[in-house]
């Protein structure tokens, strides 16, 4: 098989796997965010703070591996 | 950025988006409209503003030759072929060709001269510094935010007005953001030292968001949706940190107390690593997620043209409601985007100040319970 179709197979695989791990992490994330704002409210502000630095983080993972799969997607 | 997917070059782009299933029987037509492009070229930069169906603008093209050297200014990436100092690398079945008088003249006709490679007659092109389409705009947002602030800034010359409440729209609009800037980012972030951090955090916040915001605008596109200003503003982040950082900032990366010194040797590298990484990935948030609104609104439009290549023009009817509503929706979802990256890039550039600027402790056991885990 050509050389090019398994990094093109790869770079699928690889986004699709990226787009579930930072689902998930994302949602861990949220989801316990939304409860404690919904409990304290005077809190929310700090939470969501935190939460979007904690977001940006783990987005930042995400997108050194989508970079990757850009990479060998285009070459 | 819709409007970047001009009709000229829609079938290249629709093939593109139909993945590699559809080499054939539509290229030779495309070839005949347009120029060879890819999509992510296309959305990503150019040596010309697009403005069709009104037609085009060219850029100046500015080559740092070398052997000999010189520098060479065209106003235009025509004016550099019809100087005859430049021609243009036609590439056709892997072997480069080089075009002259009828052929060149043919191919700036056709707008090929747009996407092509320049290549000095005499020499090498040692750098480009040509003006493209995302400096243009980048320094157009930077003259925008200039001006506005540069208005606003006057509103406070005399000390009574600063204290005074804020007239107007203008001035409640544009306060607001600053105090917002001050307030949630900078002063949570960083701490008492916040006031030396303020002129980078509003000046990168102000130019992320006016730069996001113009490449919802018809025709512009926006400077941060390129991997190299993106990185520039993340290393001017970089050095505003690191230059302020305190000395017990550097001692904790490079000699961190209260850790077996074989562990010391170890840590030093990877803290190093860290720091640049932290950097480097705020750049790239940055850049994919201006990036990815933009081709994901082109794969969008293109899947109408996918499914009239595929399943006929019925089919195709049918789809266009669903994906110009799911533009419109992303579109709206993009005015969201540009103003969270903004922030989002000045808040996790303040932490990074907030860290460096951090007084610690002299007291080495509670090292571990003090630092939150931000090191990412």
């Amino acid at each position: 098989m050509d050389p090019n179709a398994f990094a093109l197979l790869a770079a699928g695989i690889g986004a699709g796997l990226i787009s579930i791990g930072a689902g998930i992490g994302i949602g861990n994330l949220a989801g316990p965010a939304m409860e404690a704002s919904a409990r304290q409210p005077e809190a929310a502000g700090h939470i969501r703070l935190s939460m979007i630095i904690a977001a940006a983080l783990l987005e930042g993972v995400a997108l050194f591996g989508m970079i990757i799969c850009l990479i060998l997607a285009l070459k | 950025m819709a409007s970047n997917a001009n009709i000229r070059c829609r079938w290249i782009i629709l093939l593109l988006a139909a993945g590699c299933a559809f080499p054939g029987p539509r290229a030779a037509h495309a070839a005949d409209e347009g120029g060879e492009l890819d999509a992510v070229a296309h959305t990503a930069d150019g040596v010309y503003l697009d403005f069709s169906p009104f037609g085009s603008v060219e850029l100046p093209r500015i080559f740092l030759r070398r052997s000999p050297w010189g520098l060479d200014v065209f106003p235009s990436t025509r004016a550099a072929l019809l100087s005859e100092r430049y021609v243009i690398e036609h590439e056709e079945n892997g072997h480069a060709e080089v075009l002259h008088g009828e052929a060149l003249r043919d191919a700036i006709g056709h707008h090929e001269h747009l996407y092509a490679k320049l290549k000095p007659v005499q020499g090498a092109i040692a750098l480009d510094l040509s003006v493209t389409r995302h400096l243009a705009f980048g320094i157009l947002a930077a003259l925008i935010v200039a001006a506005i602030f540069l208005a606003l800034a006057r509103r406070y010359r005399r000390p009574e007005d600063r204290v005074a409440a804020p007239k107007g729209l203008f001035q409640n609009l544009f306060e607001s953001l600053v105090v917002f800037v001050r307030d949630e980012i900078a002063r949570t972030c960083i701490g008492p030292r916040y006031r030396e951090f303020m002129p980078f955090l509003l000046t990168s916040f102000m130019f992320i968001l006016c730069a996001n915001l113009m490449g919802l605008m018809p025709y512009a596109g926006a400077a941060t949706s390129n991997v190299s200003v993106t990185l520039t503003l993340a290393a001017f982040a970089f050095v505003t940190g690191q230059r302020k950082g305190t000395k017990a900032y550097w001692k904790h990366m490079f000699w961190p107390p209260g850790v077996p010194y074989p562990v010391r040797l170890l840590l030093a590298p990877i803290e190093l690593v860290s720091l640049i990484a932290k950097h480097f990935a705020l750049a790239l948030r940055l850049f994919a997620n201006m990036m990815s609104g933009s081709l994901l609104i082109l794969s969008l439009i293109g899947i109408i043209f996918t499914i009239n290549v595929l399943f006929g023009s019925l089919a195709a009817t049918l789809v266009a409601p669903v994906g110009i509503a799911f533009t419109l929706f992303i579109s709206f979802i993009k005015i969201a985007v540009a103003f969270i990256h903004a922030f989002v890039f000045t808040l996790l550039s303040a932490i990074f100040f907030g860290m460096a600027v951090e007084e610690h402790h002299e007291d080495e056991e509670t090292h571990a319970e003090e630092q939150p885990a931000l090191a990412g």
